[in-house]
């Protein structure tokens, strides 16, 4: 079993219009975990508190073995932060970025740099006023992964970016993986991009979190289930219904505990499973919200 | 002339991308780990990896394609279990030493299918004669699936 | 709250870096200053006028424009997430913004000070203003110390901004207030060096308010709980 890369025990954080409610959850190292959440669902806030950057009024954060906020820098050591709403110096160059970052991290590789910089397409000597938004993002992120560290934490590390440099960056991203020792916890928009890399998925609604789980198990659990009901049949009671759409006839299930049984179940009471669809994970996420916010509305 | 160049140029770039593992997947082609069953399912029927040779690690596989981890590790235990390949803890995955290249490798999964459809059809209250016309059907839907060009349909 | 070691390596870097990307802004100053200084130099009474006036702008600019931009342009720019990613707590990125502030104003202000100083100890000039420029130099230091401190602190352009206009306004006032009390005005236009008790009160006590307004500074930001 790897170690406990992060750990969060019941982290709670009051504002005045926001309440980030009793946090938990835990990444090993190895793995990628990817969260999902609306905008201001607390993805950010609790980024920054992983960070040492906002202190928890309740709860324990624990970073690669250190206490947060209290050993933020020994913690950071090890750390590559990029977030969507990061800038860069526009009057400094790049190369300049590069000097002052390695002048803090003993492990920084200048050769893993440049080959960073071939492979992103940037000019060092370029002022970052002068890149668009993808070579900037590019840009930060080149400086975060040639710290080598042991954990990446991104917000939203592509958004914004056209596929293609999207593409780049995931492939670099998941090249770093190949080093057992690497952790990845990023948050994303990108519901396609989460269910392709991630391990782990986290899904966060109105600051509290709604799931957390293997993402194979969530894709293997979750179903869409069709099915023709004859006239005065009534629906059978399938385990873990969480919406049932269509019309009386043609009920449209979803159920988040799906079981091959299920189809032989509704068989033998006279219902026909005309189809039985896999969800992706954007569909499961939206599933998951809309449940959650009918029991608790707002 | 600097088309050639340029094509040249387009094929090696090509060529490097793909790199090691030459699988591609598809955003529509269904799970991803099914997909990377099936596409290592096809590698071994036509056989391009032999028996016995040593396959991409679970993690190097990941990195390459761009897909967790879980998710590959997902589909070498399914081939395990397939007994299609063989994961030795701190050596590496290989292909399985009994395995014969081949459509045979298709085989078990086509007989599963047509079993199910068998029990399915069964279920519905389906007669023989129904079932074998609604096979025949799928193989037809298949055939237009693959798009055949006016001008070449003479041939068939 | 664990007492954690400050980690000057990593503070010095922050200095050097606000200081590379200010440098433009300071090292363009001093000739500027200089000049002014220069223009005593003819010798004509509205000539001294004027190169206080000068010498005000310049430094009070310096130092409201240094301060403003290292701590309010942080989170305006969006380069402070950035800045807090590296290995710094809330005590480096402190520390680095008051020092500096501190050095990189020092770097024209000493100069400029020093050279007024010199310009009235020449012989001929009038030594008597000795105390009072002397005095009027370090509320100017006072004055950056002010904005910094309301910079880091509030981290607000209006606050900040408001803290530059009081202090450009109380350094006027002071001045005025200097020149006209009894232990000041009685040796100014003399022609002797004369620090009164008077004026070595003034001068001391300008001397503690700064790392006053600095430790209130690093006080509050110690009870921050939020960085970004």
């Amino acid at each position: 079993m790897n170690d406990v890369c992060i750990r969060m025990e019941g982290v709670s954080k009051h504002y005045p219009h926001f309440f980030l409610d009793s946090i938990c959850l835990e990444l090993r190292e190895g793995e990628v975990l990817g969260f999902i959440g609306a905008n201001g669902a607390g993805k950010s806030t609790t980024i920054r508190i992983l960070m040492g950057l906002v202190r928890q009024d309740t709860g324990s954060v624990q970073v690669l073995g250190h206490p947060m906020p209290a050993e933020q820098i020994a913690a950071k050591l090890d750390i590559g932060f990029v977030s969507e709403d990061m800038r860069l110096y526009g009057a400094a160059t790049l190369a300049w970025h590069m000097n002052f970052v390695a002048s803090m991290y003993p492990r920084w590789d200048q050769a893993y740099a440049d080959k960073l910089l071939r492979r992103f397409d940037l000019k060092p000597q370029q002022k970052i006023k002068g890149l668009s938004h993808g070579q900037r993002v590019k840009a930060a992120l080149l400086l975060a992964l040639a710290r080598q560290p042991r954990l990446l934490i991104l917000d939203e590390p592509t958004t914004g970016l056209d596929p293609v440099a999207r593409r780049e960056v995931l492939a670099e991203l998941m090249s770093v993986l190949t080093d057992e020792g690497r952790t990845i916890f990023f948050s994303s928009h990108n519901t396609l991009e989460v269910e392709q890399i991630s391990d782990h998925v986290a899904f966060i609604d109105r600051g509290r979190l709604i799931a957390l789980d293997e993402k194979e198990s969530l894709l293997e659990r979750w179903r869409r289930v069709r099915l023709v009901v004859p006239p005065s049949t009534a629906l059978p009671l399938l385990p873990g219904i969480v919406e049932v759409a269509g019309t009386e006839r043609l009920p449209v299930l979803t159920t988040s505990q799906f079981d091959p049984d299920v189809v032989s179940l509704c068989q033998n009471r006279g219902v026909t499973v005309q189809a039985v669809d896999s969800m992706t994970l954007e569909e499961i996420f939206v599933a998951n919200v809309q449940s959650r916010r009918e029991l608790q509305p707002a | 002339m600097l088309d050639t160049i340029r094509h040249l140029c387009i094929l090696s770039i090509f060529i490097m991308h793909t790199g090691a593992s030459r699988i591609v997947l598809s955003q529509t082609g269904g799970p991803l780990y099914q997909q990377i069953v099936n596409q290592l399912k096809a590698k071994i029927a036509v056989g391009e990896w032999v028996a016995g040779e040593e396959i991409p690690s679970i993690r190097q596989l990941a990195a390459d394609l761009r897909v967790s981890v879980i998710t590959v590790k997902r589909a070498y235990l399914e081939l395990e279990h397939a007994g299609l390949i063989v994961t030795q803890h701190g050596k590496g995955s290989f292909v399985a030493a009994d395995v014969a290249p081949g459509p045979e490798i298709f085989e078990q999964e086509m007989v599963g299918h047509l079993e199910e459809a068998a029990r399915l059809g069964t279920t519905m209250g389906m007669s023989e004669r129904e079932i074998v016309s609604r096979l025949r059907q799928a193989l037809d839907e298949t055939e237009d699936a693959r798009f055949i060009p006016k001008s070449s349909k003479e041939s068939l | 709250m664990n007492r954690q070691r400050m980690n000057y390596a990593v503070v010095r870097h922050l200095i050097l870096k606000d200081w590379y990307l200010n440098r433009g802004v300071i090292l363009g100053s001093i000739p500027v200053g200089l000049g002014a200084l220069a223009i005593v130099l003819t010798g004509k009474p509205v000539a001294f006028m004027l190169c206080i006036i000068l010498l005000c702008i310049v430094i009070v600019g310096v130092g409201a424009q240094l301060a403003f931009v290292t701590t309010i342009n942080e989170r305006k720019e969006q380069t402070l997430a950035f800045v807090m990613s590296l290995p710094v707590s809330w005590r480096e990125y402190t520390a680095a913004k008051i020092l500096a502030n501190l050095i990189i104003f020092l770097i024209p202000w000493l100069p400029l000070t020093v050279g007024a100083l010199g310009l009235l100890l020449l012989p001929g000039a009038t030594h008597g203003l000795v105390p009072f420029t002397a005095i009027m130099a370090l509320e100017m230091l006072i004055t950056t110390s002010l904005i910094v401190a309301a910079g880091i602190i509030t981290e607000s352009q209006a606050w900040t901004t408001a803290g530059i206009f009081f202090s450009s306004l109380g350094i006027n006032l002071g001045g005025y207030v200097f020149a006209h009390l009894p232990g000041i005005a009685k040796y100014m236009w003399g022609k002797r060096v004369y620090w009164s008790s008077t004026a070595w009160i003034i001068l001391i006590c300008e001397l503690l308010t700064v790392p006053l307004l600095l430790g209130v500074t690093f006080f509050v930001q110690s009870r921050k709980t939020d960085f970004l």
